[in-house]
């Protein structure tokens, strides 16, 4: 939790509809480098719309990303996106590329690094989510939590100046989150820039710097998870985190 | 024992139809192949304009009969000043027939692919050809293997149709020996046996390739075991 206030990431206004649903009505959130961020609320208030519109997966019917400053627009996007780096809830690991591979595709075809230096650094990042032993696994040989932890390699790779899980632990039983979650509290404490769409209250209590609570489109709280774990200020970020934090010791 | 000296006396004249037969397949698959990819290709991606095109194009390949597009080629397009030899005919005729019936293989095996993989080459930067190449046809192309297989074994049969334009293949070989010696049931027959080694040589060769390109979680596990 290495915080600086120098801006990384800058999302200003953004709103999305699909058709006559506003999954997105005016959010704005920044996030600091080092910062790692939060954003809970229940399904349907759009956080995952949130992450997708960010790195114009789905593109935004208004507002803007910057990163670094730099908006992003249809002509800057490819060049961007290798900045900002998404981890999937169902992991979506190239089927057909050993899990090395899949660490080496984007460093090799993207960011243009030699075979050797791609190879060395696949190693590094899977060494560091202890997949070290597995590199040369197909994703199909892995169980979730492994897959989803060597999505997390293929990510941190390419050297994103932030990356967005989201929702990175809801596919995965529920024994197999810890391993998931214990690799991202380590990339937090190293100081990874990272915004979170997640349930996992371990997770936010002890590694987020923030949490942003999410209803109906928009951002209705945010804060430290030490305020708004024990005092939240709206009603509705109240009942969802009852909601949760029953599961959570259930 | 009388078919069998019939087959000593004749097999080395049919046989040497093989290079031509086995031409006339490689090159029109290889061209079916190419052009059924980029065929494909504009049913899924390409704006509307290429997506009739090709939808068209595909319709009327699939629903005219092979032999009637050669004579076409070979017999119709001279008229128009576009005068093609036999076997450069016969390539075009049967490569742009199976280019039709590949397209839809491929196209359904594109298609077959799980969004989520798109969506992951994207988001880490690479643009729509570079993920089509890297990621969603080397997943297509394993998926598409068994049909794509079937598709080229029957191919190989039909470049028999070539002997009509007198391409001289296997068929039209045989066909020559029937007439010279009236034994057309033993030389149908061997010709047939002649097919049947190349067809199960190739169906062979291709399931080697199936397994050779397995990925568990890719294609099915049948191919493995195999």
């Amino acid at each position: 939790m290495t915080k600086s206030d120098e801006e990384v990431l800058r999302v200003e206004d953004l709103h999305k509809r699909y058709g006559d649903h506003a999954v997105l009505r005016g959010v704005s959130l920044t996030l600091t480098r080092g910062e790692a961020k939060v954003v809970m609320g229940s399904s349907g208030t759009g956080k995952s719309t949130l992450l997708r519109c960010i790195n114009h997966l789905s593109p935004p019917d208004a507002g803007r990303v910057l990163l670094e400053g730099q908006p992003l627009t249809p002509a800057t996007l490819n060049a961007m996106r290798r900045h900002i780096a998404f981890v999937f809830q169902d992991f979506n690991l190239f089927t057909h590329l050993k899990v090395i591979d899949n660490v080496r595709l984007g460093q090799r075809r993207i960011l243009k690094r030699s075979k050797a230096a791609a190879t060395e650094r696949a190693m590094q990042e899977l060494e560091r989510v202890g997949l070290a032993d597995r590199a040369h696994y197909y994703p199909a040989q892995l169980s979730g939590g492994q897959q989803q932890r060597a999505s997390i390699a293929r990510a941190l790779a390419m050297d994103p100046k932030v990356i967005l899980f989201d929702e990175p632990t809801s596919a995965l039983d529920p024994e197999l989150t810890g391993e998931v979650v214990t690799v991202m509290k380590q990339l937090a404490s190293e100081g990874m820039t990272m915004l979170v769409v997640s349930h996992e209250v371990g997770f936010a209590r002890t590694a987020a710097d923030e949490i942003v609570f999410m209803d109906g489109g928009t951002i209705v709280e945010q804060g430290p998870p030490s305020t708004l774990f024990a005092n939240p200020a709206h009603e509705r970020t109240r009942a969802f985190l009852k909601v949760i934090t029953h599961q959570e010791s259930a | 024992m009388e078919f069998l000296d019939f087959a000593g006396e004749h097999l080395p004249f049919i046989l040497e139809g093989v290079p031509v037969t086995l031409g006339l397949w490689i090159l029109a698959i290889s061209f079916g192949f190419v052009f059924g990819l980029v065929l494909a290709w504009c049913r899924i991606y390409a704006p509307t304009p290429l997506y009739l095109l090709a939808t068209g194009y595909i319709e009327i390949f699939r629903g005219t009969p092979m032999l009637v597009q050669m004579f076409f080629i070979y017999l119709g397009l001279p008229e128009v000043g576009i005068v093609l030899d036999p076997f450069t005919s016969a390539v075009v005729a049967i490569g742009l027939n199976t280019s039709a019936y590949q397209a839809e293989y491929f196209r359904a095996a594109l298609l077959s692919v799980p969004q989520g993989q798109m969506q992951a080459a994207r988001a880490m930067g690479m643009g729509q050809t570079q993920a089509l190449i890297h990621v969603i046809l080397p997943q297509a192309l394993r998926r598409v293997l068994p049909q794509w297989s079937n598709e080229a074994i029957l191919e190989l049969k039909f470049t028999s149709i070539a002997f009509a334009i007198g391409v001289s293949e296997i068929t039209a070989r045989a066909e020559q020996v029937g007439y010279r010696t009236f034994e057309f049931f033993d030389v149908f027959l061997l010709v047939a046996l002649v097919y049947l080694v190349l067809t199960g040589v190739v169906a062979e060769v291709l399931q080697w390739v199936e397994r050779r390109v397995h990925v568990p979680g890719v294609t099915t596990t049948g191919a493995a075991a195999g």
